[in-house]
């Protein structure tokens, strides 16, 4: 019998090692991957992602949480594929052009890969025709533009517009954030989505699949 | 009453004459913009850029916009590395970026030309090994780390036009810029013995080289801590940790300066900080700075309203109002009006003026604040 509970546990408080050893053990006991996904590292995550919201845990504990995740994700992945278990889409996330800052970006995408989609992180400082590009190369359902600047924030709009001019608009879902952004600027330049923190941009991006 | 003496009697809610108009400085792109827009002269800017708050620039640029003085007008002791770490060049990259560290052993990403905070990629702090070998000997007291002759040429307070304080340093923003947030926040799951044992390096230290200038005699205004340690959905370190880790030394730290007469003690700490507030107060520190106002709403009414007068503030001002209009500012007075009322607390753009900003603007606001004293 797997202990799903114990592993969720252990990644809600981000003792990586452990659960990737216990997830090790689970596959060899012959739990589908698909299981232990679903049932211990999801339920963990999206735990983590609720007392998140709630302002009961921060930034440190969704790193650790999401670290231990990523850990047990790459001990499941092998499994996961041998069984047919696909990501349910793909999201590209980069912090736009003139910005460096991505802790934002990246507490962002590990959320994100919780859910079951797959993330693309094309970094920081990304040109809209880079964003384009990747669109294109990866067949993406999703774009995340992270900007933590007022001064950077424009680069969101500026990146909107050329997905439209690259006839690219209708084919993704455009979500933004950044510490300045605000759900006012996001109706403003046209975005589909903006999240005021990184677990209701995990929640946000699961539900175009839905 | 001068700037000074209005200063401290509204943060110590007595009797004033007129409200100080109150700067945080700017960004180095901004006066550059000013001076090519002819509004600073280029040696105005460059002293500005170079020597940093308070600089003989930026006593001139204050002068121009109608501000009285920069609460960042402290003097530090030294309680950095000593002697500094190297910055030094690790990889030079085909696209013309370079891949440093930085003098915090921070590596990071270096692009030409890009305005913004550098990329961090990494940390040199790797393990104790590390610690030991890096960064552990140049976190040592020693007598050089008080600058006597500073101190002592620092005029009394009777003969300040402005408050000066003493800048205390920081207990766990410097922790943070040698680890970066993700790693600083493993290292505590990882190796909690190592983790409080640099939170304990660096904290020592930092009350060693304060014990060190207030025994110099030197009076101050007050003192203040930087930190940066929270962004807009709050702190960037567990309270729980911070409470039980930082806690106890800010409390040994105050009490220090209450010991020598200091009734203010600051802390510059961007970002949604409510969580961390209470464990301040607690500790000693009853000023917030520089209250970013951003898209939660910081504000001194609401602190008031939960803590009492035992809080006060400097900031608040919603400094993205001077990229707008005279409306926009005007709008942002009326909002300020409110607060002021309460007392115990001093107007300041909430965080450094941006490039975004038009001279004019700013320039605006300091002439309609001033008009409320």
């Amino acid at each position: 019998m797997a202990r799903f509970e114990e592993m969720s546990l252990l990644l809600q408080k981000g003792k990586a090692k452990d659960l990737a050893a216990m997830v090790q053990e689970a596959l060899a006991n012959g739990t589908p991957a698909k299981d232990i996904l679903n049932e211990s590292l999801v339920v963990g995550m999206g735990a983590v992602g609720e007392r998140f919201k709630k302002n009961e845990v921060f930034v440190p504990e969704v790193l650790i949480a999401a670290r231990a995740m990523n850990m047990a994700l790459n001990v499941l992945k092998p499994a996961l594929a041998e069984s047919g278990v696909e990501p349910v889409g793909t999201a590209l996330i980069c912090t736009v052009k003139g910005d460096l800052h991505d802790i934002g970006k990246n507490l962002v995408k590990m959320m994100i890969e919780g859910t079951g989609i797959r993330v693309i992180d094309l970094g920081v400082d990304c040109a809209p025709e880079t964003i384009v590009a990747a669109i294109k190369e990866h067949n993406a359902d999703i774009v995340c533009l992270s900007a933590l600047l007022t001064t950077t924030m424009i680069s969101q709009k500026d990146t909107i517009e050329a997905i439209k001019a690259a006839g690219l608009r209708d084919k993704v879902k455009v979500m933004v954030g950044g510490a300045p952004v605000t759900q006012a600027f996001a109706d403003e330049i046209g975005a589909d989505a903006y999240t005021s923190d990184a677990a209701s941009a995990a929640e946000r991006a699961r539900a175009f699949f839905a | 009453m001068n700037s000074r003496e209005n200063a401290l009697a509204i943060l110590n809610y007595e009797k004033h004459t007129a409200l100080p108009v109150v700067s945080f400085g700017y960004w180095p792109e901004t006066t550059e913009k000013w001076c090519k827009e002819g509004y600073i002269t280029k040696e105005e800017s460059d002293s500005y850029i170079h020597e940093g708050d308070n600089s003989v620039g930026d006593q001139s640029i204050m002068k121009k916009l109608g501000f009285d003085f920069n609460w960042n007008s402290c003097i530090p002791g030294k309680n950095l590395f000593d002697p500094p770490i190297p910055g030094v060049v690790l990889e030079e990259k085909e696209d013309g970026s370079q891949i440093i560290r930085d003098g915090f052993g921070l590596i990071c990403r270096v692009r030409p030309g890009t305005v913004s905070i550098p990329e961090h990629i990494g940390t040199a702090l790797t393990g104790r090994e590390a610690w030991e070998e890096l960064y552990l000997p140049r976190l040592q007291m020693h007598a050089d780390r008080v600058n006597r002759e500073v101190f002592a040429a620092l005029p009394a307070p009777a003969d300040r036009s402005y408050p000066i304080g003493f800048h205390a340093g920081s207990l766990i923003g410097q922790m943070r810029n040698m680890l970066g947030v993700e790693e600083l926040s493993y290292l505590y799951v990882d190796d909690e013995e190592l983790y409080v044992e640099i939170v304990d390096t660096i904290c020592g230290l930092g009350y060693e080289v304060a014990k060190g200038v207030m025994e110099t005699g030197v009076t101050f205004d007050y003192a203040h801590f930087w930190e940066d340690i929270c962004y807009k959905n709050g702190p960037l370190v567990s309270p729980a940790v911070f409470e039980e880790l930082i806690g106890p030394w800010y409390k040994k730290m105050t009490d220090l300066f209450t010991a020598h007469g200091i009734k203010i003690v600051s802390v510059d700490c961007d970002g949604w900080i409510d969580s961390l507030v209470p464990i301040w107060l607690e500790n000693g520190v009853n000023t917030m700075f520089p209250i970013e106002v951003g898209t939660w709403g910081g504000n001194i009414g609401d602190w008031r309203a939960k803590y009492g007068p035992q809080i006060r503030g400097v900031g608040g001002m919603n400094k993205n109002v001077f990229s707008r209009d005279k409306k926009a500012v005007e709008e942002e007075i009326e909002r300020l009006k409110k607060l002021i009322d309460l007392g115990g607390y001093l107007p300041c753009p909430d965080h450094r003026i941006a490039p975004d900003a038009k001279f004019e603007l700013v320039a605006y606001y300091c002439e309609l604040l001033r008009k409320l004293s």
